[in-house]
This record gives structure tokens, C-alpha cells and sequence, in this order.
């Protein structure tokens, strides 16, 4: 466990934690990368990979899969309902926030992160292996339905936010918030064709949350950043979005799980469906 | 097959298109294993060097390309750290693949198949990176023949 103040310090281990607590039978660690085939280059021993496109999004229209194919998945990796389920992965762990909160779109509560992802695990020199790991099959009882109205936010939803003057926190990069960039820095374009952001969104870009060696600012850091600069109060109902609603999965967990903040969701439809989306208003500045 | 493709890419295309997924993702990581091996070597010299960071690939590369009197190509390339498994591969395929090219058959190459390679669940919109390789040696190539043609013109 890390305590840096955080409110919910339990949801975060350190990667010795996680090395000490490698052959525990309640746990399951679960890699979750942008990079497709950087788990078969080497994971940490006992992890399972969970990709985001191909595992948690329905494979025709964009949308996750049903609560029974997410307890299908869980079986496979020999997690059941009561399996504490660790996420790492590369990006500053972009990705393991994503699964994560897509573990929590399905009721699955008892997670927590590796602090620092496979960066730090790897900068530490610590040992990676190749073995895909094979559990007995897990017992999943699927959730009656997903968690969509508590974490997740839409379009409609975002928009009547913006109009009421809620607090939206944009986490991209500074050029694309002004609308300079359609396309995250460094990345592919991704087939937006308006640039800006959401009316009234702050911009506070999720890698203002991390430290270089990817671990998460201490809770004092996080409110400055958050609350003196962005403007955030404990108990704002507060929407976060990105251009997929991966790098804004990330500041959901640090609003979530460090700050305590009570009433955060992702708008996973963000940007690619906003800056498409006929009609909807942009601001630039 | 393609025509336009060279013999030894054909090779590795029609090896990869009879593997099963599982397979497909063995060999993908074995060829991004290898990736290290296509730097250059002590001693080697080269007509072109292109090294640079661009926008669209999270980490520099440099791509190295001598061309024989007989106009056959070699390619040498160099990934920074933070380079994709995928580009990985895919760079030693490719310096696999156009060992032996001539700079205006590179440029010929299409790019359609990276994903008969690479498998169509592999390629997404993110992982563009894969076609990036490919564009680095294409731009030395024609470099290369810019730079004769102009020399042919004095």
C-alpha cells in the first residue's frame, strides 16, 4: 500500500509490494497495454493480458462488452467476483486505469494499481517472463447490468454539463484543448474533424498527475493541480474526457481513488465523438 | 501474390498469411526481437543517413541505406527505446524483406501488406507506427535517387 494522503491509499501498491505478493492465490494481476504485443515481449510472472479493443469494447459497434462476456472473460483468467485484480501496464498506465475502470463498470470493486506501471517495474530491473500463465477457470456472476450511470458519461450528458456550467476537465495535451492539434502529439490522426474543446472544460493535461519515473504525485500536489489551479472542489460532480476516454480513465482514478472525489465520470465517447459529432458546440482559446 | 512486392518480402508474406494467429503473434515477437540486429555494424559505411524524431512515431529512428554499383539496397536501422513491438517487427522484416531491392522497386512497394502480415486484429488505428517504417525507407530511397539525378544533370 502507498500513502501519499490519498484518500483511498489501499487502491494503489508499489512494485515491491506486488513482487512480494506474486504466488497469492486471491490476487490476479492483469497487464493492460497501448502497445498490442508488449506483453508477449515479457510481463511480470502469474500477469494476464486484458487488451482494451479486442477484450473489453464490443468488436461492431462502440460500446463494451454485456456484463456476461465481461464474466466470461473473468473466468477465463481465473478471476471470480471476490479475486482482488492488480493492473499495470505501459503509458504511465494509461491502459491498467482503462481496464480499471472498466472492471468497475462492471461491479468488480476490490482492484488496485501498480504504482509506476511496467516502466517502473522494468526500470527497476526486476524479472519479466514470457510464460503465459493458465488459471483454473474463475466463477463470475455478472453484474446485472453496467455501472454506465454512476462512471460513465455520453454525449447528452456531457453536453447538459457544459450548458449547467459543471466542472469538465479536459486532459489532453494543451494543443489539442486549443484546437491546434486534431490528433494527440506523437500519434496517428485518429479521424477527428474539429478542433477544441468543450465549452467551459479546464484544461489539465493527465501527465500533470504523474512523476517522471510514472508513479503518481502525492495528494498535496494533486489538489494544487487540481483544486487551486483547475478550480475543483471536494464533492464537484466533475466529468473528465480525452480523445477514447483512455488518458481520461487515468485522471478519473486520481479524481476517484487519490482525491476522494465522489461523483467522477468518463466520457469515453470524448473527443473523437464530440469533434465529429454535427452540431456540437467548440470553444478555442 | 502482389508482384510488385520483391522475392524475399513475397517470402516472408506467404510465410506469415499459412500461420494461425498464435503463430503469427510468435513469429511478430521473434522478428522484434531481432531488431537490435539491423543496426549498423563496425565499420559499415553508408550513402544515405536519415536519423531523426518525427510527429507521427513516439521515438526516434534512423534509417542507414548503401546501394551497390549494380543498384541493390541495404538497409540499417536504428529504433529509440520507446518504439512499438509492432515497428519492432516490422523493421526487420523490412530490412529482411528489400535486402537486394533496387531504390525504384522500393518505392513500388505496396503497402498492403502489412496487414496479411500482421493480421488484420494487430493493425489499428493507433498502431499506424507499422507503415511507418516502410514510409522512412521509401522517402531514403527517393532521396537517393534525387541525389543521382541531380548528379547526372552536372
Amino acid at each position: 500500500m502507498i500513502d501519499k494522503n490519498y484518500a483511498h491509499p489501499e487502491v494503489l501498491v508499489s512494485t515491491e509490494w506486488v513482487a512480494e505478493h506474486l504466488a497469492d492465490p486471491g490476487l490476479r494481476l492483469v497487464e493492460s497495454n497501448e502497445d498490442i504485443l508488449l506483453y508477449d515481449m515479457g510481463h511480470i510472472q502469474g500477469a494476464v493480458h486484458i487488451d482494451w479493443r479486442s477484450d473489453l469494447q464490443d468488436q461492431l459497434i462502440r460500446d463494451y462488452i454485456t456484463p456476461e462476456k465481461f464474466a466470461a472473460l473473468c473466468e477465463h483468467h481465473g478471476i471470480s467476483n471476490d479475486t482482488t485484480v492488480v493492473f499495470y501496464g505501459d503509458k504511465s498506465n494509461w491502459w491498467a486505469c482503462y481496464a480499471l475502470w472498466a472492471f468497475r463498470l462492471y461491479g468488480h470493486t476490490k482492484v488496485k494499481v501498480m504504482d509506476g506501471g511496467r516502466e517502473k517495474w522494468v526500470a527497476e530491473g526486476r524479472h519479466l517472463t514470457r510464460a503465459v500463465p493458465h488459471f483454473t477457470k474463475g466463477t463470475y456472476r455478472p453484474a446485472p447490468e453496467r455501472l454506465d450511470a454512476e462512471i460513465r458519461a455520453f454525449f447528452d450528458q456531457t453536453l447538459a454539463h457544459s450548458k449547467a456550467g459543471k466542472p469538465l476537465i479536459d486532459v489532453r495535451s494543451p494543443g489539442e484543448f486549443r484546437g491546434e492539434l486534431t490528433h494527440m502529439p506523437e500519434y496517428p490522426q485518429e479521424g477527428v474533424l474539429r478542433g477544441g474543446h468543450v465549452p467551459g472544460a479546464a484544461s489539465v493535461p493527465w501527465k500533470m498527475a504523474v512523476n517522471d519515473d510514472a508513479t503518481f504525485k502525492s495528494a498535496d500536489e494533486l489538489r494544487r493541480i487540481y483544486e487551486e489551479e483547475a478550480g475543483l472542489r471536494a464533492g464537484d460532480d466533475v466529468i473528465a474526457y480525452c480523445r477514447i476516454g483512455e488518458r481520461s480513465s487515468h485522471t478519473w482514478f486520481v479524481l476517484t481513488y487519490l482525491l476522494g472525489y465522489k461523483n467522477v465520470r468518463n466520457y469515453d465517447g470524448s473527443w473523437t465523438e464530440w469533434g465529429n459529432r454535427v452540431g456540437a458546440p467548440i470553444e478555442r482559446n | 501474390m502482389d508482384s510488385s512486392y520483391p522475392a524475399p518480402l513475397t517470402r516472408i508474406i506467404s510465410l506469415f498469411e499459412g500461420l494461425p494467429d498464435a503463430e503469427k503473434r510468435e513469429s511478430l515477437i521473434s522478428y522484434a526481437d531481432s531488431a537490435p540486429k539491423q543496426a549498423p555494424r563496425d565499420g559499415e559505411t553508408f550513402d544515405l543517413e536519415d536519423i531523426r524524431k518525427d510527429e507521427e512515431c513516439t521515438d526516434t529512428v534512423g534509417v542507414y541505406m548503401k546501394v551497390t554499383p549494380d543498384r541493390a539496397c541495404t538497409f540499417r536501422i536504428t529504433l529509440g527505446p520507446q518504439v512499438q513491438t509492432l515497428t519492432k517487427a516490422m523493421t526487420s522484416i523490412l530490412c529482411k524483406g528489400l535486402a537486394g531491392s533496387t531504390p525504384e522497386q522500393i518505392l513500388e512497394v505496396p503497402a498492403d501488406f502489412v496487414p496479411k502480415i500482421v493480421g488484420a486484429d494487430l493493425v489499428r488505428q493507433r498502431s499506424q507506427t507499422v507503415y511507418y517504417i516502410l514510409t522512412r525507407m521509401k522517402s531514403a530511397a527517393r532521396v537517393w535517387l534525387n541525389r543521382q539525378r541531380a548528379a547526372s544533370h552536372h
